[in-house]
């Protein structure tokens, strides 16, 4: 252990023994968590060597196709949708609390922490999928866990290591729209009354800008038997491709550790502190579509009176100049601590007292100038969250003959307290302060300023025994009850049992003797958990908030009213999960093989269930109603065809089948049979000419996977009689008239989350070199075009720019039908790195390592708008559906620099 | 297990653990503990809903809701499809042909914002019944009295929309017991509750910025009678579709112990409004402009005033072109215009043209601050309000078709493109009362004629003789774009006709396009709740 860790801890050197598939999480988890060691599945465990090189600016980046069922968005988009596009084995809840659980070193975190460390202060990644597993988390590990093991110092040594990258990004492809002078050729041809402002002007280049990434880390350990530190710090700064869209991010580390006592004591302590800028887009949807759709015959500057122009007819978009304007900064500021104090009473009896305290801060700065919002508009908020969390667990391992006891107990109470506060104001003379100065501004309107609180806490108590006989056969139960301050009074209390059983076959004698077998085992189990991340504090109290100011006794009053309907009853949304998974190895663990079967099935579902008004007063209630299901399969292959002193060659590949149904949205509230409307819209269209009316695309309807696209079904283009085409659509209920309404001609005709994922990497080393290469895809999905739809439409001419092939076509309608409903099938290059470790033969430089990578290297999709890697994952108003959000897709070329003395 | 878990967490010390205290946010308790609490947070609240800030929501000044379902279907406003703009899916085409369905989401969301006003009414009167120590038995009568009215102010509403409908009168009422009343009921319920809360109404005028502001006081509660009265024959009427009527003579109401037809009853309230002192402004802008508070005319308004309150007003932010919008330094959406035939009925660009066109359309060449506003093709902008139709997609006319509306006075200090604005949103005024007394008095077989010509002779129009379609006509001249002339057609019996570009429904004639259908999601979630004969 002590010597693979020197390997790994500068950074990006391949693990020379085995692969990284067959080493075993046990073996890594440092043993001072009070978490119970698990053994997932090894492919579900990322080291070091198994993260993702090339340019990784994100821990999240890291991760991104390495574990079947993880799906993390990333590629072409926008850097900041990644933080929200983590799911583990897919959506479970329509409500929320779908973002797995971040344990970082035992504390528990979010997506949000975890972004903001500095991937090389990552020592090892493990995601906890099954039940079984993530049972200990309780509630909070509902949707699956990401543990975040980070690198601490280790006895002995004192090390000082840098590493580094720089580089830079460039658009390689974007929105190809009519240049000026087709523009111009275009509406003269069609005798149409257009503007040329006599320029030529190429705006979807016009708003980018070549991206420059720098990321610069340091670390220093060191110790001596009975304690060690590793302090680190890291700076990321990263000037997107967009103009005026950037990320900066601080981070310091700090991790101590004293033995006392005769090691009957041990202390760890930890502090993590990062500050985190970013200037994102305002309206990212907005900038690109007006980027694609302004006349190109209009200047990208200013016009001779100071302002910018735009085509006034087109109502929906802007000059993109002034877009850029707009500001939406955010800082987050995030200080993490943690202590623990292990007691060893007895050779076999632990103790640990653990507590946490974690402060974060999120700081949002808006500012609209007067060119683009009339007064001007700048708001600025806060919000803080502290969360305290304490836990006292009891360990007993006992070991007598061929048997082995674990018991551990735990209980846990979490309080935390969120506030916030926040204004907004309008009427500003001058767009010279910014948000700097809100006094400047003339109107504080009612609902722009406000400040909230709330206080939730959650409790547990744990137990979990697990036997094991004969090192081979081990069984696991536990049951784990949370209570919530935020659930009702009645159902304060959720309790979540699990088993689970292992059998290590290799260790059966009849498979000692197969040489060419080198591991197999075989594991299953059946857990529940519990959900709350549909409700929010008060949920289930009948309370009184402010619903507006009105005129009372000749002065304007704020009232106080209800404003949505109380269920008092409010309870644990319950996931049940089947798994079950084998691990092969065979020759030498040249060949690992891993497969996972689960099946869950989510039951007391929280949704915001249609309600009748009267007798409601809302037509929404939160109540824990219906069901769905999730399944699938997952295969992780890790094959080193080659192995030797020089050359060494290891291929990795993950495959991830997933099955969603939403079963049924209908049930029981008190007395009361509600039901939830069958086919209910989830994402639509925006823009000129679609607002609200059958430009719905995406639907969660019962009995289908969650997210799938239910359009009218078009025929073919039909010609009209003045030469141009529009969608001809199917009576497809034959009642002889044509209907768009959910309830019309409408049919299912794909789903927008992929039925299988792909993970690749190829890694390949000779003597001091290596080259990685990681692939990953997405199938059996489709991709609502919406982009095409819009800028395909010669109607829009020429108030919207449209498509180069758009005049040809002389398509002369927008109608969402299933025309532009295309195959989001893809494989991206991901990255391409090459790695040399320069031998170097000093007293003080232990190793140095350069390396090169180019990230993105381009996609293999037959989807024709400008990427296929959109939101597929997460279910909300953008899942499947490109609408105009083109953030160009960028290519980054980097190179690294890593020295450990 | 339940028991060890519990046990364990008592030997935590954890029992008190899982308590909210939310202190953004007040119990029941807090929020009525004294009297004033009491008064602000059962009655006072409910005036947030009479305006709004969302679609489907308020009363008037927000899309998609009661005045949009009143206005954009009949013949005196359309908002046509322009190219790309204003297609959305063929909303506003459908408002116009009549062919809304039980699906459509605007009509679901009206239904519920209606309703919801209704039941938090019947929350607020049970909430004052359960905190009664805290009020005087006159206090109690006076502010449950209020909370009444309101409800019968928006079960108006209900009524005249979607005719036979539940009558919930009390907040314990369970789902099965949500069951349609018959129309008439409703209508008798609303004209007694009216009648019966009178006496508890302040006597004061709400149009004013003075105690009650904004409030439902006595006139605004005779003005609804007055509305109900008139309409008397279409809300008596249980079955609209069989072509049999009762008439508003045969009509009975019960005003100060006198038993009054439906014709007289309208002219008795509005006898009592006369009285009161409300009269016609000289000048008919007045009423709209921007410190319209004082105005002697208007009897019920929504109040705006851009600094305090949030409610929105977005009938003229629709309307006016885009580069009127920018020329105004606010952005517009060019939408909604009136009709060709609403333009010839004010006798649009020949000699006799009614003074009121002005007053309430842009037209042709308009100017902001005595300076032309240009086009992006460089000419200036021409309003053409013969040139509106339906579907202007690809007509040269297209952005610029069809006359705008002025008639409330453009809030240059304005917020939110014009959306909050001081012109406080005029619901009801006395200009409608005297047209109201005329039609009710030819009805009833008198002259009407004072109170039509009054109305003409402020505008500086000839008088008239008082005949029922001359009184339609000046309603629509007077009270244009102001919410009424969907009931006014249906009372009419004009609005299942052909006119202006809309053809007659098939199966129209039958009159059932007089009443919107019970929205189908309403229906999935009530059983109970039957679909209007003619609807699917």
């Amino acid at each position: 252990m002590e010597t693979q860790f020197k390997t790994t801890v500068c950074g990006f050197l391949l693990a020379a023994a085995v692969p990284a598939a067959a080493q075993r999480l046990t073996d890594q988890l440092p043993k001072d968590s009070v978490y119970r060691q698990i053994n997932v599945s090894p492919t579900d465990k990322i080291t070091q060597e198994r993260m993702n090189k090339g340019l990784v600016t994100n821990p999240l980046d890291a991760l991104s196709g390495q574990v079947a069922g993880v799906s993390v968005t990333s590629g072409s988009s926008n850097p900041t949708a990644m933080l929200n596009s983590v799911r583990v084995r897919g959506t479970t809840s329509l409500t929320g609390g779908n973002d797995p659980l971040v344990m970082i070193d035992g504390v528990s975190s979010d997506l949000a922490t975890l972004s903001s460390i500095y991937p090389a202060d990552i020592e090892s990644f493990a995601i906890l999928k099954n039940a079984s597993e993530t049972a200990q988390f309780g509630s909070r590990g509902a949707a699956g866990v990401i543990q975040v093991t980070t690198k601490k110092g280790r006895g002995g040594q004192f090390h000082i290591s840098y590493d580094g990258n720089a580089g830079f990004q460039r658009v390689y492809r974007n929105m190809e729209m009519l240049d000026a002078s087709q523009y111009i050729a275009t509406a003269q041809r069609l005798g149409v009354d257009y503007n040329n402002g006599g320029c030529s002007s190429d705006f979807p280049a016009f708003v980018t800008r070549t991206g420059f990434i720098q990321n610069h880390h340091l670390a220093f350990s060191g110790g001596n038997e009975a304690s060690h530190y590793r302090a680190s710090i890291g700076y990321m700064d990263n000037n997107t491709v967009v103009k005026t869209n950037d990320y900066q991010n601080f981070v310091a580390k700090l991790d101590l550790s004293q033995r006392a006592f005769d090691d009957r004591l041990t202390v760890d302590m930890g502090v993590f502190g990062s500050s985190q800028s970013n200037h994102e887009l305002f309206d990212e949807q907005r900038l690109f579509y007006s980027a694609a759709s302004q006349n190109p015959t209009i200047t990208t500057g200013k016009n001779a009176s100071g302002g910018w122009t735009k085509n006034s007819t087109a109502s929906q978009i802007e000059h993109p100049a002034p877009l850029l304007e707009l500001k939406d900064d955010v800082k987050y500021l995030n200080f993490n601590t943690h202590l623990r104090l292990k007691f060893q009473l007895l050779r076999d009896l632990s103790l640990s007292l653990f507590g946490s305290y974690s402060y974060t801060s999120q700081e949002n700065a808006q500012f609209c100038p007067t060119w683009v919002w009339a007064q001007g508009q700048a708001y600025r908020g806060e919000q803080k969250s502290e969360d305290w969390l304490g836990n006292v667990s009891v360990d007993y391992g006992h070991r007598w003959g061929a048997h082995q006891l674990d018991v551990l107990l735990l209980g846990e109470y979490q309080k935390q307290r969120k506030t916030a506060f926040w204004t907004l104001v309008k009427g500003f003379t001058t767009n010279l302060f910014g948000y700097h100065n809100l006094g400047a501004g003339s109107l504080r309107p009612y609902g722009g300023t406000g400040s909230s609180y709330e206080a939730p806490s959650l409790g547990s108590v744990l137990g979990s025994v697990s036997y094991t006989l004969l090192d081979r056969y081990k069984l696991t139960v536990s049951t784990r009850a949370d209570a919530s301050s935020m659930v009702g009074d009645n159902n304060r209390w959720g309790v979540f049992p699990s088993a689970s059983a292992e059998w290590d076959l290799k260790a059966e004698r009849a498979l000692q003797d197969v040489s060419w077998l080198s591991q197999l085992r075989l594991r299953a189990g059946y857990g529940l958990s519990g959900n709350l991340g549909g409700i929010s504090s008060y949920y289930s109290m009948q309370l009184m908030q402010q619903n507006g100011v009105v005129s009372a006794f000749g002065a304007p009053v704020v009232t106080m009213s209800t404003i949505r309907n109380v269920n008092p009853d409010l309870k644990w949304e319950t996931r049940g999960t089947f798994n079950v998974g084998t691990e092969w190895g065979f020759f030498d663990n040249r060949l690992v093989l891993t497969t996972d079967y689960y099946y869950s099935k989510t039951t007391d579902m929280l949704y915001e269930y249609d309600v009748p008004v009267p007798p409601f007063a809302y037509n929404k209630l939160l109540a824990n109603i219906g069901s769905m299901s999730n399944s699938g399969l997952e295969i992780g292959l890790s094959v080193t065809p080659l192995r030797k002193k020089d050359m060494e060659l290891n291929v990795n590949i993950n495959f991830a089948w997933q099955k969603n149904k939403l079963i049924s949205l209908s049930g029981d509230y008190n007395g009361t049979a509600m039901t939830a409307a069958n086919v209910s819209p989830i994402g639509s269209l925006n823009g000129a000419g679609f607002h609200g009316g059958n430009n719905n695309i995406v639907y969660q309807i019962v009995g289908q996977p969650l997210g799938v696209f239910y359009l009218p079904h078009c025929t073919g283009l039909q010609q009209e009689a003045d030469g141009s085409y529009t969608y001809a659509i199917a009576d497809l209920n034959e009642d002889g008239v044509i209907s768009l309404d959910d309830g019309g001609d409408r049919y299912v005709a794909g789903q927008a989350t992929p039925k299988l994922m792909l993970g690749s990497n190829i890694g390949f080393r000779y003597k001091n070199i290596d080259v990685s290469l990681q692939m990953n895809g997405a199938f059996g999905h489709k991709i609502y075009n919406g982009t095409s739809l819009t800028y395909m439409n010669m109607a829009s001419f020429p108030a919207y720019n449209v498509m180069k092939e758009a005049p040809a076509r002389n398509i002369q309608d927008q109608t969402a039908t299933d025309y532009w409903l295309e195959n989001g099938n893809y494989l991206n290059f991901d990255y391409l790195t090459v790695g040399w470790n320069v031998p170097v033969r000093s007293k003080y430089i232990s190793s140095l390592r350069l390396s090169c990578s180019v990230n993105n290297l381009g996609t293999i999709t037959g989807y024709s708008g400008l990427t296929p890697m959109i939101n597929s994952h997460v279910v909300n108003n953008t899942l499947g559906i490109d609408d105009k959000r083109s953030y160009p897709v960028y290519r980054s070329y980097s190179v690294g620099f890593s020295i450990q003395f | 297990m339940k028991k060890y878990v519990y046990l364990l967490a008592c030997l935590l010390g954890c029992t008190a653990c899982f308590d909210e205290n939310p202190k953004s946010q007040l119990t029941e308790d807090e929020a009525f503990s004294t009297n004033t609490d009491l008064y602000l947070n059962t009655v006072v609240t409910l005036y947030n809903y009479i305006g709004g800030t969302t679609d489907s929501e308020g009363l008037q000044g927000t899309y998609r809701g009661v005045y949009d379902y009143n206005t954009f279907t009949t013949d005196e406003a359309l908002v046509p499809t322009r190219g790309v703009d204003w297609y959305d899916g063929g909303f506003w085409q459908g408002l116009y042909l009549h062919e809304w369905t039980a699906d459509d989401t605007a009509l679901y969301n009206t239904w519920s914002y209606l309703y919801k006003v209704v039941v938090l009414c019947n929350q607020s009167i049970a909430r004052l019944e359960q905190h009664a120590s805290l009020l005087t038995d006159c206090e109690k009568l006076v502010s449950q009295g209020e909370v009444r009215a309101i409800r019968a102010l928006f079960y108006y509403y209900l009524l005249d929309m979607f005719g036979n409908i539940p009558l919930c009168v009390s907040q314990d009422v369970a789902l099965p017991d949500v069951k349609q009343s018959f129309r008439s009921e409703v209508f008798r319920f609303v004209v007694k509750e009216l009648q019966e809360v009178l006496p508890y109404l302040p006597e004061s005028m709400s149009q004013l910025t003075d105690y009650y502001y904004g409030r439902i006081t006595r006139p605004v509660a005779w003005f609804l009678l007055m509305k109900l009265a008139l309409n008397a024959e279409i809300y008596a009427d249980d079955n609209w579709t069989d072509g049999v009527q009762l008439e508003g003579k045969n009509i009975f109401f019960t005003v100060d112990g006198q038993q009054l037809n439906a014709w007289q009853t309208v002219q008795a309230y509005g006898r009592l409004l006369t009285a009161f002192g409300y009269r016609l402004e000289t000048d008919y802008t007045r009423n709209f402009a921007r410190d319209n508070e004082s105005s002697m005319e208007n009897i019920f308004v929504i109040p705006m005033d851009k600094m305090l309150y949030a409610t929105v007003f977005k009938n003229i932010f629709r309307s006016l072109h885009y580069n009127h919008g920018s020329a105004l330094s606010r952005y517009q959406e060019n939408g909604s215009c009136a009709t060709v035939s609403t333009v010839r009925a004010y006798g649009y660009a020949t000699p006799q043209e009614d003074s009121r066109f002005a007053l309430n359309f842009f037209s042709d060449t308009v100017r902001v601050d005595g300076k032309l506003i240009y086009l992006d093709n460089g000419r200036p902008l021409v309003y053409s309000p013969l040139e509106a139709k339906l579907d202007l997609s690809g007509s040269p006319y297209e952005k610029t078709a069809g006359a705008r509306m002025s008639k409330y006075a453009i809030d240059r200090t304005a917020y939110s493109d014009g959306q909050l604005q001081n012109n406080d949103i005029v619901l009801f005024r006395y200009a409608d009362v005297l047209l109201m007394m005329a039609e009710a008095k030819i009805r009833n077989g008198e002259d009407g004629s004072a109170e039509l010509n009054q109305v003409r002779a402020r505008v500086g129009m000839g008088a008239r003789p008082a005949t029922l379609d001359n009184v339609l006509q000046e309603r629509l001249l007077e009270l244009m774009w102001e919410g009424w002339r969907r009931q006014d057609l249906i009372r009419f019996r004009r609005f299942t006709a052909a006119y202006d570009e809309r053809p007659q429904l098939p199966g129209e004639s039958s009159g059932y396009t007089t009443v919107f259908p019970i929205p189908n999601k309403a229906r999935e979630l009530n059983k109970n709740l039957k679909q209007h004969t003619g609807y699917k």
